[in-house]
């Protein structure tokens, strides 16, 4: 079963492990026909597309479930609301066959709304988002397990634009994400932004409102609308 | 109004500590609520949410139907100082109610060096953290837990304590303070009501006077609504006391991560040295039937993958055997596997240990607690070295290849050569191992013994007695690690000396002690469980800065008709079967266990209470 859930605001500071195990302790008390695994330990394989980084909450996560016969989309979405936390909800559910890719090898990109309030700094910032969408490279410093990389973000970029409320500005941005190197960190790229304006960081509120993945014809699409040949 | 805290959570280590939301916390509504309580763990979310005492009085608080119950626990500190730069009070968990706005306020006392915390966390919560202070409207502080025995180093901050089981009492000591807020009674009028409660203390109705050399003279009332002695509280029927089927699951993973099935209260055992075998008297145990049934519906409601069966001594249950074997039937085919702790020396039985490896290979630990037999009867703990040896034997054949042995140092009457006995003993142990044939044991053994220093503790046989002084629990421990040099698969680890003084001062200290208390807090000592925080120089200065000395309260003899501080607590344990004890254990003899006969402990005069004096 391939489902989209809610990874609400409350609970964007659970960890990916945290939350896998949150939703493996749902399925259990949700009497769903749930495949094990076999072993010694027999556990509930989940997989999803690709984790959520700690402090974003997402619209519309994507998650792949394996399942028994005998359940239908709708069925296995109230079964497993009713034992989730409100902060966690399923919000869609399609059953996918057994020779559907990977979710994780379909991840393509992300859509993101950064909510920022309004103040003289975030003006600015969002003053420069055009110049900054139009550079051709910017190089930020990513820190990993394995030190600080310098890296290229722009590559990671599709496209974006800024809606300006009366007391906020809200970036809708789209990123790209491949196997190979994964995507970018939403709040990464927004610590680009303030610096390349030279405004001081602003802590923003952030969401991913889908997942995205590649049709036939390599076009971006949202991930659950995905058909597989 | 709610605090707002999501500008501090990104910039700390694990924000879940936080957040709350979790599965089967309370959805309640703070504001309509008719009396709010607080419930305080004074140490992290982890340590508090591994907690099965505060389950139990979350879930029966918020089982009222008028009241609220919600969880505060101590910020780490990298939390704790975001909150002070942004003047953030310290907040509850389900609402994020600062503390001040709730109507009571209840710590649970489970260890000693938690008490600054207790402080800290009144403070950041903009509490006043001396009762004297608080004015009318301020929340009631109240404490309960096994520390609450022998309260009087916390006196000065908390204004009632309750003593013993806290299921019954706790719903009456909200009630009274919902029935006198609405009265618009007094604080002091509450308080002199809440006195009246069976097995609540309230310290501002007491005065204590002291002798010229030091000690105690007397801690007597002074206002009539207050009980010379105040009396535990006893709950009797386990299978009808609440059993906390559904408490909040965390998101991120905690100590123990996992349905903790309360299967017995008490333990008959009467080690002299263990202080939880005489609060908790007398053993209660929960039927066969209630507990698959309570298990069953634990699993429906949580969604754990384990359960491990809770008490004092597990294997003591008398239908250990039969519970084992049906929660395994009942639970495997829903993949949730069982898993026994606190397991004993002497009566291991077989059939559990094959039961628990078919489901579980747990961990393996043991409690001998001394070297040789002569000091293991003078603690009265009924372990031979035959009863260890066999059973790590079998151990062995089923597959364990690791054992955890606790050990404690400066127990009464200790010598030299009891403390040698350790090493011994874990020879004794590499010995059950390599009997077991190659081919059949698994490889790599690997033996710790692991040591605490004694601490004497109120209400047990050795309250009277000193602790070691440091420059002597050192000579000792690295004596005992000098042994253990050239045991290949055995190690020995010991806890710091100076931690246990303090833990011992508070332990079996006085009021005064609570002038140390507050001092040791404003020179900036906190979280004091934790080793890297631990200061005890700023201790030690506290000390000096009160004139009081630690030798007194650690190291110091009591003589037998001292005026204890926790006298005029009352835990149905009579101070002459306490003195008959301790006189039995200078002459290292055994006292038997209560279920092959009452040994008359003074909760015999609670007619039909104790099923073991009947
Ligand atoms: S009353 Fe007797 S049987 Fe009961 S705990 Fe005390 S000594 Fe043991």
């Amino acid at each position: 079963m391939m489902l989209a859930f809610e990874k609400g605001q409350e609970v964007r500071f659970i960890g990916h492990l945290d939350l896998m195990r949150t939703i493996q302790r749902a399925l259990r008390r949700s009497h769903l026909p749930i495949k094990y695994s076999n072993g010694f330990n027999p556990h509930i394989r989940l997989s999803f597309a690709a984790p959520l980084s700690v402090g974003v909450a997402g619209k519309r996560e994507m998650m792949e479930v394996p399942v028994e016969e005998g359940t239908t989309p709708q069925e296995f979405m109230d079964k497993l609301n009713a034992v989730l936390p409100a902060c966690l909800r399923m919000v869609s559910a399609r059953p996918i066959s057994d020779d559907f890719p990977t979710l994780m090898s379909l991840m393509a990109g992300s859509v993101y709304s950064i909510h920022l309030p309004r103040n003289e700094k975030t003006d600015l910032a969002v003053s420069r988002f055009d110049d900054f969408m139009a550079l051709k490279e910017y190089v930020a410093i990513r820190r990993t397990k394995s030190g600080e990389n310098p890296c290229d973000i722009r590559p990671f970029i599709q496209d974006g634009h800024v809606e300006t409320r009366e007391d906020s500005h809200v970036i809708h941005l789209t990123t790209i994400a491949t196997p190979k190197e994964g995507g970018l960190k939403p709040t990464l790229w927004l610590r680009c932004l303030f610096e390349f304006a030279g405004a001081e960081a602003v802590e923003a509120t952030i969401f991913r409102e889908w997942m995205l993945a590649r049709n036939q014809q390599g076009d971006l699409i949202h991930m659950e609308d995905y058909q597989h040949a | 109004m709610p605090v707002v805290i999501d500008h501090l959570l990104s910039k700390v280590e694990k924000p879940a500590r936080y957040t709350g939301n979790e599965m089967n916390s309370t959805t309640k509504n703070f504001d309509e609520a008719e009396v709010s309580f607080a419930f305080c763990f004074p140490d992290t979310y982890e340590v508090a949410m591994s907690h099965l005492g505060m389950k139990i009085l979350y879930g029966i608080l918020n089982d009222l139907p008028y009241a609220i119950c919600e969880r505060v626990c101590m910020p780490w500190v990298d939390m704790r100082t975001e909150m002070l730069k942004t003047g953030t009070p310290l907040f509850s968990l389900e609402s994020h109610h600062a503390l001040h706005e709730f109507d009571i306020i209840g710590f649970t006392l489970q260890y000693e060096m938690s008490y600054t915390n207790i402080l800290d966390m009144l403070h950041m919560g903009g509490v006043k953290v001396k009762s004297a202070d608080r004015a009318e409207g301020d929340p009631i502080v109240v404490a309960g837990g096994p520390c609450a025995f022998n309260p009087e180093p916390l006196h000065q901050f908390i204004d009632a304590f309750m003593i013993g089981d806290g299921e019954e009492v706790i719903v009456e000591l909200t009630d009274v303070i919902r029935q006198g807020r609405k009265e618009n009674l007094p604080r002091r009028e509450i308080l002199r009501r809440l006195a009246k409660l069976e097995g609540v203390y309230v310290p501002c109705l007491y005065q204590d006077a002291y002798n010229p050399d030091g000690t105690l003279k007397s801690l007597t009332p002074i206002d009539d609504a207050a009980p010379a002695v105040v009396h535990k509280r006893i709950f009797t029927d386990m299978d009808k006391a609440y059993c906390p089927t559904k408490p909040p699951v965390p998101y991120m993973q905690v100590i123990f991560d996992r349905i903790m099935l309360e299967i017995m209260r008490g333990c008959t055992r009467g080690c002299r040295f263990c202080q939880a075998g005489m609060l908790y008297r007398p053993v209660r145990e929960r039927s066969v039937d209630k507990l698959v049934q309570l298990a069953k519906e634990s699993v429906e409601n949580t969604g754990y993958e384990e359960i491990s069966l809770s008490s004092l001594s597990s294997s003591d249950y008398s239908h250990i055997a039969e519970l084992t074997e049906r929660l395994t039937d009942e639970l495997g085919d829903k993949r949730v596997s069982l898993s026994l702790p606190s397991l004993r020396v002497d009566k291991f039985v077989q059939d559990t240990l094959s039961q628990t490896q078919r489901v579980k290979k747990s961990s393996l630990t043991f409690a001998p607690e001394a070297g040789t037999q002569r000091l293991r009867d003078v603690i009265n703990k009924g372990v031979t070295e035959a009863d260890l040896v066999n059973t790590l034997h079998h151990a062995f054949m089923n597959g364990w290849s690791g054992v955890k042995l606790y050990f404690m140092t400066g127990l009464p009457t200790e010598t030299d050569e009891d403390l040698l006995g350790i090493a011994e003993l874990a020879k004794a142990a590499a010995g059950a191992y390599y009997s077991v044939p190659k081919g059949q044991r698994v490889k790599g053994l690997r033996i710790t013994c692991s040591a605490s220093v004694f601490i004497p503790k109120p209400f047990t046989p050795f309250q009277w007695c000193a602790q070691d002084r440091p420059e002597e629990v050192k000579r000792k421990q690295f004596m005992v690690k000098d042994a253990f040099a050239p045991l290949k698969s055995a190690h020995f680890i010991y806890h710091d000396s100076a931690v246990s003084r303090m833990e011992a001062c508070f332990a079996v200290g006085d009021r005064r002690m609570s002038d140390v208390l507050y001092r040791a807090w404003e020179l900036g000592c906190l979280l004091d469980g934790w080793m890297e925080y631990f200061r005890y120089d700023l201790w030690l200065q506290a000390f000096q800065d009160c004139g009081l000395d630690v030798d007194f309260y650690a190291h110091r003899e009591r003589s037998l008709d001292e005026v204890l501080p926790w006298d005029h607590i009352d835990a149905y344990i009579s101070k002459s079967f306490l003195k008959r004890e301790y006189e039995k254990s200078l002459r290292a003899e055994t006292t038997r266990d209560c279920r092959e006969g009452c040994n008359g402990c003074g909760l015999q005069v609670l007619k039909g209470v104790c099923k073991g004096c009947e």
